[in-house]
């Protein structure tokens, strides 16, 4: 029984067990493989044809260089943004559930509502920012301009719907991000064919629309009202190994899918006009590519902007940690969507918010912050600035190790590099601190300043991170500490309120001081300045925890004073001027330092002064030596690991100096304290000890650093005399770096560089200085000739000169080697590794390029180029940290970041709809400008109506959607570009319009109007931006007419084609013709009728001829460019936006009926007999015609006579018998003899058949007999033959 | 409506040309104000009129507005367009003045530009057309800016105060230009020159090239300074002669150098023994100075650069001159850039001062006016 169930042995028919067999079977009879195939029949293989030969090596190459992309640098950033997935499809597919099903999948959390973007770390590499797309058209245009996977979800017991493949159809225009396909609502199918036919049909028709082959995913079912787990999984799988091409518009345009959307406005201005501008913050993570603070960007569905500040933030979705393990840690499955009021942390510019549930919603208005923000009255920029100190000191560093990354890298600017050593200093220097209090302060010079709020931002961190330091480091002074952080908190409060100066550098402010000091008719600053020292010290009593240091730092703030008060008297001979001219606006050192050294040459003398200054410092004090320590900190990288190293040394030795500077700084809060009370208009008189102090600590900074000096000013130049008032745009200001320079504003314009104190070029060390810098001087180690050649030698040993038989020897390495080891054994075995890599390496490059030498074509090399590069982007800002990358890169993509933007329209806020997604788009140079755009346009196969010129209509191109009214050309064949009426029914034609300049080969579509839905394909048409210029190209024909009213030979006077002579001059030369076909040209202007020329013409003209002249003329094209601003239109209405309506819109809707030319009107044609005259000949011609064809004279007939008539004939009854008789014998006697003929007829056929039937056997039995006869003949002849030659052979015989 | 692009203001004519050339390819309009309004004749001067004009020229849809006195200017740029064009550019300045703004906009024009400038092509002031021509060109080669239609040609020559020369520059388009690294300037290998003279005796540009030479040969061998007397129609209006040098280094870097006789009528004479021999301690200084850029094109460099694609650039310079600083602030705020500035402290070997590495990201700066088809 068993034996017989047992299955039998099947034969492998396939696979590669099978193919093995089959080769080893083919192997054995000797019919092997190719190659084999090759040696064994050569013929087969040998060159058949040459061309034949050539063209298939032709096409080889063909299908290999069409599988290349021209190579592109690869700049996607280390750790990327999260990936955008916009989940798009029509209502009701199951969108929400996808989402929420993924969400699940990815963290384990099961989301409520979704209102927003979703940001879930979904791998070790990956992020995913999921979105929901709505049906509105604006939603779909935006999202698709951003995505870069789409899931697009399709109710397979429905079929496809217009909205998906509108979907499609923008993706296409916009870049073709990923597409991915989801079948949804399986289940409803009962009938499993049914099922799987549907599955095939949509398959295709989806392969069609994307590209074959593109995935589609069947979610069969749902369970609880979601799907099924392990589809999702899959699903989710999918979607975190997916690879994404670069699109070019995503990749050179910085952009963020704000999460997050704050209102900054002052609440007293929004009380007062509810209507005011709003300044609004918003937060992503940005994409594409670099952003620039200061940039255009633009808000789709809200306008265009100027963005007024960025900062980056610590990421609130972090990748997590490197690790081992395959799977993430729970604890880092993040997600954060504040939209949605989920994740945790959330994070602000200078602030940390723990989300503490419900529960602890109502508590948190009494939360210190929120109070804070409520109670004062000042901008909320400030409260923002003082109550973080609150938050961070109440809560143990929140996220410490974020909060600490971002304020280790504060002391950038104190990174100070001696021209003349090379020496590289630190300066613990807090400098920005201040600065971030003017930038505060300063309202006018607001934008000015937060140029350099990178500055800002950065050091107001530090000043945290500093207090954290403290915190740990020194435990003893915490309670110290605290209180005078507390009093340092309401001070800053109040000291927003206070309008003080911007401090740019420390020279001038000294100057300023002192000046004033000086200076006789400021009387009351001095007092004033006294004043504060009285207070000073009095403060100094009042925080006693620390009192010896601080005293100490008395000393040490004073000293720096008088010195610079020195180092100014020096100084005011040259700048007594500019002090008057500005007594309140303090200047830069830095200027001043670009001045002068600007005017010398920089590399020799630019050090000169710093070091004059540092001399005095030097020796003004001791205490002053701590931290001198830490600026001679060999560091060069002022990493903030290295920062706070440094800083713990300090701490060590100096006794806390960082601590002393706050304590500084509180005091001087604290005389600000004061002085807001008693002084108004003086405010920026206060506190000169503080501004003292802190030109103190700039003069130590103002050591020469290129950086600085080149860039350092401007930042801060602005709030510098009267200029600053007059800035344009609102936003930026004069770049007049200082006032030397202002002196040479109107210098002498030019490039040249010359050299100010010439060397002595006849001495024999000044010669000797650039003798290396020719060929004939030393060369560099790894580049000379003789060195190289030695290390080859090395190399490649042992060789013998075949040519002369000179054996080359190489060095007995070995034992050299041995020698040395037994000397410095660790240094030699340095040496020895190192040479041994060095020859690897060359072998290897030497290998290299042997091997590759054959493959490397243009393409590679191209693409090696492209790596090479990348690879350095990558590498050159690797090391700096972030605060100073930014400076130099901009904030790249990757980061989390903050933009502040100002005057948003207040209907943006108070219609805020989270569920539409806010896009801010980065716009490149000049992209913000207008201009005529050129565009090659075709209208959609699938849009039922065809477009008018001059119709309004809605563009979406770069980031922008707006609406305008184009014009329609085509190109003729000699480049003139010629106005059409219409749009072509199924070609492309030409588009010029008057709206943003938007870079050549970026893709657009059009629709007609975004309001509402229509059962109809809404997208008009589709193409790509061919150019952009200042003015119109595009032409119509005008024909002007004209009538002869003179007619000489060929010569004609033609009126009416213009008005003066002037006119025709214009145009003499000018090619005219005549509708009925005669070509000439225009010659001269006539006298007498104004307009009137002479014209000649190849035929003489009839006066009845019509004259005309065809000519171009310029279209204007309407300057008119409406930005859709759906985003501001309130919630529920946000796809109900209308712009311009067309003419025929509107008629519609008025019931206007377009009254019509009476000309154009079709009538019933009537055409009138004609008549025509006799043929008239002459007599004379009448006479010499021939006979026949002489007119004849024919009588006229005269009516015939009533005798000529012939009367009507009657016959009688018995004639009409014997007629009707007569005819009926007739009959009968016609037919007798017609059947007679039949009759003759057949006989006569009868008797030829039969005579041919005889006449043949007549013929056979003739031939017969013939045939017979002939036999007989034949035979008798035979007979005769034989007869005859037997007798001959007889006879023979 | 689109918001119109923040202007910038600025005071003062100086540094003119920087600001309406980086205007011109920001597409931010500029104010200038108070254009020596201090001075007894306010207001642009004949040659600043000039360049107005062929800024004019080559843009297509500027709006220029220039008050009553003059003293007040608003650029607001348009899209440059080149074409064939001649422009009689002003005597005061030579062509090197205007030539040195066309070279920056040139590549970004909608058509090839090929001009015809007319004035004085060497003066004491400017860079004259030799020394643009033997170290600009070669440094927008780099940048990937080569090909037939690119030439700078001297067909007469013009001394001031007169003039009377005349140089044809052309240039082709490029939508994107490439970014370079050249941190290495390697040795120099060679020293070529010019010594020309115009309306004086043949023999005084021998004497300057020897005595050029006996300073020169010193420090290598390989030097050939051209003479280039030119007669007749081409030798312009005012007589006058010079030396111009430049030195080439073994990685393709050029450097130069250069000195003209004082203007007829103005300063003393002078010998052409003694220009020669100062014009060769020019050269020697621009070498002790250094960089991969020599001095005159350093603003040229970073503006390529800055105008490149999203990617590292770096290019080690000499000292920066005062005219490259005011630069790099005007690239600052035109298009929000700040380069890395290293400070390369000379080493131990005698390749003279000290070196600046500049580094940079470009814009992603591409050529908008270019049509494509």
């Amino acid at each position: 029984m068993e034996e017989k169930d047992r299955k039998k042995h099947h034969k492998k028919h396939s696979g590669p067990k099978a193919d093995k067999k089959r080769k080893r079977h083919l192997n054995d009879l000797g019919l092997g493989d190719d190659e084999d195939a090759r040696k064994r029949n050569p013929k087969a293989f040998a060159v058949q044809s040459a061309v034949r030969m050539a063209r298939t090596f032709h096409r080889t190459q063909d299908l290999k260089t069409k599988k290349h992309h021209i190579p592109v640098v690869d700049r996607t950033p280390l750790e990327p943004p999260p990936v955008v997935v916009v989940v798009v499809g029509p209502p009701k597919v199951g969108k929400s559930t996808l989402i929420k099903c993924l969400i699940r999948n990815f963290t384990r959390q099961k989301l409520i509502e979704i209102r927003g973007p979703v940001t879930i770390v979904s791998g070790k590499r990956r992020r995913l920012t999921i979105i929901e797309c709505g049906c509105d058209i604006n939603t779909m245009i935006d999202l698709a301009k951003v995505a870069d996977l789409v899931l697009m979800l399709i109710d397979a017991s429905f079929g496809f719907e217009m909205e998906t493949f509108e979907f499609l159809n923008i993706c296409q225009v916009h870049g073709f991000p990923k597409i991915m396909g989801v079948l949804t609502h399986l289940d409803t199918f009962k009938n499993n064919k049914q099922l799987k036919k549907t599955k095939k049909r949509l398959k295709h028709r989806f392969w069609t629309e994307v590209y074959p082959g593109a995935k589609l995913f069947y979610l069969s079912g749902m369970v609880h009202g979601e799907y099924q787990k392990q589809e999702i999984h899959n699903l989710g799988r999918f979607i975190s190994v997916m690879k994404f091409r670069p699109l070019t518009w995503q990749t050179s345009h910085p952009y963020v899918l704000a999460d997050r959307m704050e209102d900054l406005t002052n609440p007293e201005d929004v009380r007062v006009n509810p209507k005011c501008d709003r300044k609004v913050s918003l937060y992503g993570y940005l994409r594409g590519a670099y952003l620039k603070n200061k940039s255009q960007i633009h808000m789709p569905g809200v306008g265009d902007f100027t963005v007024s500040d960025v900062s980056f933030l610590p990421d609130p979705c972090a990748l997590p940690e490197q690790q081992k393990k395959r799977s993430l840690n729970e604890k880092d499955k993040l997600i954060y969507a504040p939209l949605s009021g989920v994740g945790g942390v959330v994070y602000d510019k200078d602030a940390v918010y723990i989300d503490l549930g419900g529960s602890h919603e109502e508590v948190r208005p009494n939360h210190e912050l929120v109070q804070s923000l409520i109670s004062t009255h000042s901008t909320i920029d400030v409260k923002m600035a003082s109550s973080k100190v609150s938050l961070f000191m109440d809560s143990k560093p929140l996220g410490s190790e974020d909060v600490e990354n971002q304020e280790f890298v504060m002391p950038k600017e104190e990174k100070q590099i001696d021209l003349k050593t090379g020496r590289v200093r630190r300066k613990a220097v807090f400098e920005e601190e201040n600065d971030d209090g003017a930038s505060d302060e300063e309202e006018g010079q607001n934008e000015e300043m937060s140029e350099d709020e990178m500055d800002g931002s950065e050091d107001g961190d530090g000043d945290d991170d500093v207090e954290g330091e403290s915190d740990k480091e020194v435990p003893g002074q915490e309670l110290g500490l605290r209180s005078a952080k507390r009093l340092k908190r309401e001070e800053t409060t109040e000291e927003t309120a206070v309008e003080l100066p911007a401090f740019a550098d420390s020279d001038d402010d000294l100057e300023m001081s002192s000046g004033e000091e000086g200076e006789t008719d400021l009387d009351e600053s001095k007092e004033e300045a006294e004043d504060h020292g009285d207070e000073e010290e009095s403060d100094e009593k009042e925080s006693s925890d620390s009192d010896s240091e601080s005293s100490s730092r008395q000393i040490s703030k004073f000293t720096p004073c008088e010195l610079g008060r020195k180092d100014k008297e020096r100084r005011e001979n040259h700048n007594l001027d500019h002090r008057l001219g500005k007594k309140v606006v303090p200047t830069t050192d830095s200027g001043n330092c670009t001045a002068e050294e600007a005017s010398e040459s920089e590399a020799e003398g630019s050090s000169l002064e710093e070091e004059e200054e540092e001399g005095l410092n030097d020796d003004s004090e001791a205490e002053e030596s701590d931290r001198k320590g830490i600026q001679n900190a060999p560091e060069k990288n002022v990493d903030g690991v290295e920062w706070a190293e440094s800083k713990a040394v300090e701490d060590e030795d100096g006794g806390g100096d960082v601590e002393n500077l706050l304590k500084e700084e509180e005091e001087y809060g604290e005389e600000n304290d004061f002085s807001a009370d008693t002084a108004g208009a003086l405010k920026w008189k206060e506190d000169l000890t503080q501004k003292a102090a802190e030109a103190f600590l700039r003069q130590q900074q103002s050591a020469p650093n290129l950086r600085k000096l080149v860039y350092g000013t401007v930042a801060e130049d602005a709030d510098e005399e009267d200029d600053a008032d007059e800035e344009l745009g609102g936003l930026f200001h004069v770049s007049r770096p200082d006032k030397e320079s202002k002196q040479k504003a109107n210098a002498l314009d030019c490039s040249k560089f010359p050299v100010e104190t010439p060397q002595d070029w006849d001495l024999d060390e000044v010669m000797n200085s650039i003798r290396d810098c020719f060929v004939t001087g030393k060369w560099e180690a790894d580049k000379d000739a003789s060195k190289l050649l030695e290390e080859d030698e090395e190399l490649y040993g042992d060789f013998e000169d075949l040519e002369t038989g000179i054996v080359h020897k190489g060095k007995p390495a070995a034992e050299g080697d041995e020698d040395k080891e037994g000397k410095e054994p660790k240094a030699g075995e340095e040496e020895e590794k190192k040479k041994r890599m060095d020859k690897k390496r060359k072998l290897k490059e030497i290998f290299d390029a042997e091997y590759d030498e054959g493959d490397a074509t243009y393409f590679d090399d191209l693409k090696g180029e492209m790596q090479k590069q990348a690879q350095l982007n990558r590498a050159e800002f690797e090391d700096q940290d972030d605060e100073s990358r930014v400076q130099y890169e901009g904030f790249r993509p990757g980061m989390y970041v903050r933009i502040e933007i100002e005057n948003i329209p207040c209907e943006f806020v108070l219609n805020f709809d989270p569920h539409y997604p806010i896009i801010l788009g980065g716009l490149g140079n000049s992209e913000g400008n207008v201009g005529y755009v050129q565009l090659r346009l075709k209208k959609h196969r699938w849009y039922k109506k065809i477009l008018k010129t001059r119709d309004p209509i809605i563009f979406s191109l770069g980031w922008r959607r707006f609406q305008t009214i184009p014009m329609y050309y085509i190109e003729d064949h000699n480049g003139r570009h010629r106005l059409l009426k219409y749009s072509p029914q199924h070609m492309h034609c030409g588009a010029t319009f008057w709206g943003p300049i938007t870079p050549q080969g970026t893709g657009f579509l059009a629709i007609q109007s975004v309001s509402g839905t229509t059962p109809d394909f809404r997208i008009a048409a589709t193409g790509v931006v061919l150019d952009l210029d200042k003015s119109i190209t595009v032409v119509k024909k005008l024909k002007l007419t004209g009538f002869p009213f003179k007619i000489y030979k060929n010569t004609s006077f033609i009126k009416g084609m213009f008005n003066s002579p002037l006119e025709v001059a214009k145009f003499e030369g000018a090619a005219i013709r005549t509708v009925s076909g005669i070509r000439g040209q225009i010659k001269k202007a006539l006298r007498k009728p104004e307009g009137a020329f002479r014209a000649t013409f190849e035929d003489k003209l009839l006066m009845s001829d019509i004259v005309f002249m065809r000519t171009w003329y310029p279209v204007s094209i309407p300057a008119f460019y409406n930005p859709v601003t759906s985003l501001l239109k309130p919630a529920g209405e946000k796809d109900t936006w209308t712009g311009m309506k067309t003419t025929g819109q509107l008629r519609h809707e008025r019931g206007i009926r377009l009254k019509q030319n009476k000309d154009s009107l079709y009538k019933p044609i009537v055409r009138e007999k004609k008549h025509f005259n006799k043929l008239h000949i002459p007599k004379a011609l009448q006479k010499a015609l021939p006979f026949k064809n002489k007119p004849k004279n024919h009588e006229k007939k005269a009516k015939p006579t009533k005798d000529q008539w012939r009367p009507a004939v009657i016959r009688e009854p018995h004639e009409k018998k014997i007629s009707a008789l007569l005819t009926a014998l007739g009959t009968v006697h016609s037919y007798k003899i017609k059947k007679a003929k039949l009759n003759h007829r057949q006989h006569l056929k009868d008797y030829l058949k039969r005579k041919d039937k005889e006449e043949e056997e007549k013929f056979k039995r003739q031939k017969e007999a013939k045939k017979k006869l002939f036999r007989i003949m034949g035979q008798k002849e035979k007979k005769r033959q034989k007869s005859s030659l037997k007798g001959s052979g007889e006879r023979e015989k | 409506m689109a918001s119109q692009p923040h202007s910038l203001s600025y005071v003062g004519c100086n540094f003119l040309r920087q600001r309406l050339v980086l205007s011109t390819l920001s597409g931010r309009p500029v104010k200038i104000r108070k254009i020596r309004a201090k001075e007894e004749n306010p207001g642009l001067r004949d040659f600043e009129a000039s360049f107005i004009r062929l800024i004019d020229k080559v843009t297509n849809g500027s709006r220029i507005e220039i008050n009553q006195t003059g003293t007040t200017l608003y650029y607001q740029p348009g899209l440059l367009y080149g074409g064939v064009l001649e422009h009689d550019c002003s005597p005061h300045r030579s062509i090197g003045y205007y030539l040195e703004s066309l070279l920056c906009l040139a590549p970004f024009m909608k058509h090839p530009l090929r001009i015809v400038l007319r004035g004085v092509t060497n003066d004491q002031v400017d860079p004259s057309v030799d020394v643009l021509k033997a170290t600009a060109l070669p440094l927008l080669k780099k940048f990937g800016i080569d090909g037939e239609g690119f030439e700078l040609k001297i067909t007469r020559r013009g001394m001031p105060p007169k003039g009377g020369g005349e140089v044809i520059f052309a240039c082709p388009v490029r939508k994107v230009l490439r970014p370079i690294q050249s941190t290495d300037p390697g040795k120099i290998k060679r020293i070529r020159g010019t010594a020309y003279s115009v309306r004086v005796s043949p023999q005084i540009a021998n004497r300057i090239v020897d005595s050029a030479r006996s300073i020169l040969n010193k420090f290598i061998p390989d030097i050939y300074i051209y003479t280039d007397h030119m007669k007749g129609t081409s030798s312009g209006k005012s007589p006058g002669f010079g030396l111009s040098l430049v030195a080439e280094t073994t990685n393709g870097t050029f450097l130069g150098a250069e000195l003209a006789s004082n203007p007829q009528g103005q300063g003393t004479a002078v010998l052409p023994e003694e220009l020669g021999l100062n014009c060769a301690k020019l050269l020697l200084e621009e070498i002790y100075r250094g960089g991969c850029v020599d001095s005159t094109n350093q603003s040229l460099v970073l503006l390529l650069m800055t105008l490149g694609q999203q990617d590292v650039s770096k290019v080690l310079l000499g000292p920066l001159s005062p005219y490259t600083i005011e630069f790099l602030r005007h690239l600052r705020s035109f298009f929000q850039i700040m380069f890395k500035i290293e400070t390369k402290p000379s080493h131990e070997e005698l390749q003279g001062g000290e070196k600046v590495l500049m580094t940079c990201v470009g814009i992603g700066f591409s050529n908008l006016s270019k049509t494509i088809k």
